[in-house]
């Protein structure tokens, strides 16, 4: 199990895996170019500027995959401790050291590009979690391990909501929620804790949320109340989506996107200018794309004999499925506003190389722990 | 790792006996992952779908109409010609800063005010408040005017940070720049912004107007106001975000606005203006007109003291109230706008009904002592004196107009009593109100301009509605003789000349000739317009001419200063009190002269007015300047 054949390696990889993400990449490139034209006047500077900073995080992000995807990823594991303390110290150091944008302090530089540090959090908890839930597979049953798995993801949640960053917050959540499921939680106590949210819930919504998240929440039920103020973005994308109607408008003929109506519309509204554009067949194509891959996710992590593999798969795959269903629910006015980035898709170094440092470790959890039929 | 798949099973399995077999819970588990997945994406297709299959075309047009703007095209506005086509205004270009306040982010609200309060010099909190006010309503596009009348520099700045400034827009206008100034002010009067009570409550809304679009507010600006506009364009824009133009999808030209040919003379009005200013004295205002007597056509309409209207289009609400407490109120125009007691220039009517009514003809004599004696009417032992002016003897009907006896018209008016006994037949007040209203006193005279005033036919239902007092033989003789009640404009006593002297014909006064289209050709013809023929016999009125003529050559008449070389001038003075008794029966006076020339074919009528002054010695003196101008220059 150390060491692996290189027939092996080339048999086990998952190759529609990597089409699969690497067609979403391809796709997210062209949206960013389209929603960068309006900024930058010209397509050669579109192109320049936006379209090849992504392409080259993209080259980047695929190297790491290849090389993840050759390690063991029960290394990972060892490095569990340490993963988790660099993850909270980051999320402190974002708290107290680091500006405003849009409302929030989510960024850090790191040598010339802004890092998010929630979005690192989140396969940081996944290799956490992972960890944790396979040193305790006797006893997982019992109420100690998880509570105490909770109480490990409430800490990061926690300093993420703080920001705030309610989106990755939930999501977090959902990353626990489904690997101590798979885990093997007793029933009993996730129903629990179910009801417990559910009752708290209102009380947390009066006590907890701030002006912030009130206006975003009361931007989402009305936005037509300050359609020119905190409504616009909301309202412009719905518009945007809306008006592309079943083919779309045709790829850099969005007036939405193209007249900048649209705003951040290569991050966290590029959901919108496919919509705009490309119309309700661009965005069935999207989804298609994206059930497939989480599927081929979810087969790695079901195919798997090893707990600590196929929780890491599950958790990935359950960040990936968050990640898109709270973007395009924002950008489709399901959901409130929350900064979430449209994984793959979305322009950003930090969200595209995290991801695809994900798509590494479903690989090696391929690769190195195959299905029991294979061997 | 080679065990066997049986013993690895049991090896696996949880301590619980009754647990179901664990890879069976695991693929259940993610049996229901993969339905999760479905699910979710299945949520957002019925979004998606609710929004871009059914209610698709709602969303497009939204989105249509947030990218294309209708952008009006203002038309130039048509311009204003003396009757020798001397221009007298012109459309000058003109900066002005506007916030188009759908496209000012309220965000950075806190970062551009100061900007522009510091750029424009209007306070950051005025220009918020506006904002607000136009965000709030139905049309937050159209852009709002914040400052007008920005110099180059700052409109020039302004255009530069645009992209610091997002919404802001420096709009070119059309500036109306009067180059006679004040000489042609009350004439032409000024535009301005439509204002709100225009623009809602008297339904310039329904004709096509912006809330930013400048209209005539008076003058001829505003009697012409359909003709000058024009007809505005428009053009379908599309617009970013930030309001910047892109494109110009569709644009319909706008139609420039007709031009107007005046019937005033510059030159005339300018030495008319020239002479009355000389010879006002310390008048506070002064009224002179030279209207044409066949056509109505006014060659020079001068209200002194005068205004300057190139400096209303921006002034503040103090400067204006300062203009219209001044002395002689110079925004009003004394010509049409104001009444007075018209005097001896009155007995024009006076004579011509009476010998229409056959009280008296050329050769009816009446003595003057100075003055007649009327007893009360209640009380007979008290008893009122009427003075003439001097007791002139005994006079015909043309020296009683030369001389302008006062007691000449006492008598053709009210008739004369001794003792009770009738020793000479008057017409009548009643008769001379309906003579006044056939001149066209007590209504306005039609003049193409706006804000004329009506002036006042007294006759004894008014006094006793009015005044609450019966008539009186005493209010009789006033009137007669112009003093009393009534009150005319210098202009109705314009025309009142006009009509002696044209052979009864009352005629509208124009101050417009012609209409004509952007390149010079006449659209609509001058045609004059008679509002009534007096019923009076050219033969009674050629007696009052001739008495007029007299008053100026005659050595003893009373306008012997209106006298031109080389022109026959006929005229009457007149000197009206008014106001309270300032002791001993001394009464402020006004000044009048009416006239014509050349007597035997009259060519222009004219009229001076001169707040308190003297007919014979301010009014006529300037009337002979400017006839004598009118007929000697080259």
């Amino acid at each position: 199990m150390s060491t692996v054949k290189t027939g092996g390696y080339f048999r086990s990889f998952d190759y529609l895996l990597l089409l699969t993400s690497l067609a979403l990449v391809a796709y997210g490139i062209i949206l960013i170019y389209s929603g960068s034209l309006g900024s930058y006047g010209s397509s050669s500077k579109a192109l320049a500027d936006p379209v090849a900073r992504q392409i080259i995080f993209a080259v980047i992000g695929v190297t790491v995959m290849l090389l993840i995807s050759r390690i063991d990823y029960r290394i990972l594991g060892y490095t569990a401790p340490v993963l988790y303390a660099l993850a909270i110290g980051s999320l402190l150091f974002v708290l107290v050291f680091a500006s405003e944008t849009y409302g929030s302090r989510r960024w850090i530089e790191v040598a010339g590009t802004q890092v998010q540090p929630s979005e690192l959090t989140k396969l940081v908890l996944i290799i956490v979690l992972a960890k944790y839930f396979t040193d305790r597979q006797e006893r997982m049953t019992s109420l100690a391990p998880f509570a105490t798995s909770l109480a490990i993801t409430l800490l990061p949640m926690l300093l993420v909501f703080i920001e705030p960053d309610l989106g990755s917050a939930v999501i977090l959540l959902a990353i626990w929620f489904a690997m101590v499921i798979v885990a093997g939680a007793r029933s009993s106590h996730v129903l629990g804790l179910v009801t417990m949210g559910l009752v708290a819930l209102p009380f947390a919504l009066i006590g907890m949320i701030n002006d912030y998240q009130r206006e975003r929440i009361a931007t989402f039920i009305d936005p037509e109340k300050d359609p020119l103020g905190s409504g616009f973005n909301t309202l412009q994308a719905e518009i945007s989506i809306g008006s592309g109607r079943i083919f779309g408008k045709g790829l850099t003929h969005g007036t939405q996107t193209q007249l900048e109506y649209l705003r951040t519309q290569t991050t966290d509204y590029v959901f919108s200018v496919l919509g705009e554009e490309l119309g309700f067949v661009g965005a069935m194509v999207l989804f298609a794309l994206f059930v497939l891959l989480l599927m081929r996710g979810l087969r790695a992590a079901s195919s798997s004999r090893d707990p600590f593999g196929r929780l890491m798969a599950v958790g990935i795959v359950t960040y990936i499925l968050f990640q898109v269903f709270i973007n395009i629910g924002v950008n489709i006015r399901l959901l409130p506003v929350t900064g979430i980035p449209l994984p793959f898709i979305s322009q950003g170094g930090s969200s595209l190389v995290s991801l695809f440092v994900a798509m590494g470790i479903l690989q090696s959890v391929r690769i190195h722990h195959p299905p029991p039929e294979w061997r | 790792m080679l065990e066997m798949p049986g013993r690895n099973k049991r090896r696996w399995r949880s301590p619980k006996r009754e647990a179901p077999d664990e890879s069976q819970v695991l693929r259940d588990k993610f049996f229901y992952f993969r339905i999760l997945v479905l699910f979710l994406f299945g949520i957002l297709t019925l979004q998606l779908m609710r929004m871009q299959v059914f209610h698709g075309e709602a969303y497009e047009q939204r989105a249509e109409s947030n990218r294309l703007r209708i952008v009006p095209l203002m038309p130039s506005r048509g311009l204003v010609f003396d009757r020798n086509s001397v221009p007298l205004v012109i459309n000058a270009p003109h900066f002005a800063a506007g916030i188009v306040a759908a496209d000012f982010p309220e965000d950075k609200e806190a970062a551009m005010l100061p900007i522009l309060e510091r750029l424009l010099n209007v306070p950051a909190a005025e220009i918020a408040a506006k904002v607000d006010e136009k965000r709030d309503s139905n049309d937050p596009f159209t852009p709002l005017i914040v400052k007008s009348g920005l110099d180059t520099e700052t409109a020039f700045t302004l255009r530069q940070m645009q992209s610091e400034l997002p919404g802001v827009k420096v709009i070119v206008q059309e500036a109306r720049q009067y180059t006679a100034g004040p000489l042609m002010a009350h004439i032409l009067g000024s535009v301005g912004m439509v204002t709100k009570e225009e623009y809602e409550d008297e339904g310039l809304k329904n004709e096509g107007y912006a809330m930013n679009d400048r209209v005539g507010k008076t003058g001829v600006e505003l009697t012409y106001e359909s003709q000058l506009r024009g007809e505005p364009g428009r053009s379908e824009v599309e617009v970013d975000a930030a309001g910047r133009e892109i494109q110009t999808m569709r644009s319909e030209a706008a139609t420039p606005g007709s031009g107007v040919v005046l019937s005033l003379d510059l030159d005339l009005q300018s030495k008319t203006a020239e002479f009355l200013q000389a010879g006002m004295g310390a008048s506070s205002l002064a009224v002179a007109i030279v209207m044409k007597v066949d056509t109505g056509e006014l060659l020079s309409m001068v209200s002194l003291p005068f205004y300057d209207n190139n400096a209303l289009a921006d002034i503040t609400n103090e400067q204006l109230q300062a203009l219209l407490d001044s002395p002689g109120k110079p925004l009003v125009n004394h010509a049409i706008s104001d009444t007075y007691a018209p005097g001896s220039i009155f007995k024009q009517i006076t004579g011509t009904s009476a010998l229409q009514e056959g009280i008296a003809n050329a050769g009816t004599t009446i003595t003057s002592y100075g003055y007649i004696t009327v007893k009360n009417e209640y009380d007979p032992s008290i008893s009122y004196i009427f003075r003439d002016w001097a007791a002139h003897g005994t006079m015909d009907f043309y020296a009683g107009v030369a001389l302008s006896s006062d007691v000449y018209f006492y008598y053709l008016a009210g008739g004369y009593y001794e003792n009770g006994r009738e020793v000479f037949h008057g017409m009548g007040e009643q008769k001379l109100a309906e003579f006044c209203r056939e001149y066209g006193l007590g209504a306005r005279t039609g003049v193409d301009l706006p804000g004329e005033a009506d002036g006042i036919v007294p006759d004894p239902a008014w006094k006793e509605a009015q005044v609450g007092e019966p008539w009186t033989i005493g209010d009789t003789y006033n009137f007669a003789i112009g003093q009393g009640y009534v009150t005319v404009t210098p202009l109705q006593m314009a025309v009142v000349t006009s009509a002696l002297a044209n052979g009864g014909y009352v005629m509208a006064p124009r101050v417009v000739r012609d209409i004509v289209d952007p390149i010079g050709k006449v659209v609509t013809p001058f045609q004059s317009v008679v509002t009534r023929q007096l019923p009076i016999s050219d033969d009674n009125l050629e007696v009052m001419r001739q008495g007029m003529r007299q008053a100026v050559s005659w050595a003893r008449g009373t306008a012997t200063q209106a006298a031109v070389d080389g022109v026959a001038v006929a005229g009457k003075t007149g000197t009206a009190e008014f106001g309270p008794d300032l002791g001993g029966g001394h009464y402020a006076e006004h000044g009048w002269f009416a006239g014509f020339a050349p007597a035997d074919n009259p060519e222009v009528a004219i009229v001076v007015f001169v707040e308190r002054g003297n007919g014979a010695r301010d009014a006529a003196p300037i009337a002979g300047k400017i006839l004598d101008y009118y007929f000697h220059r080259q």
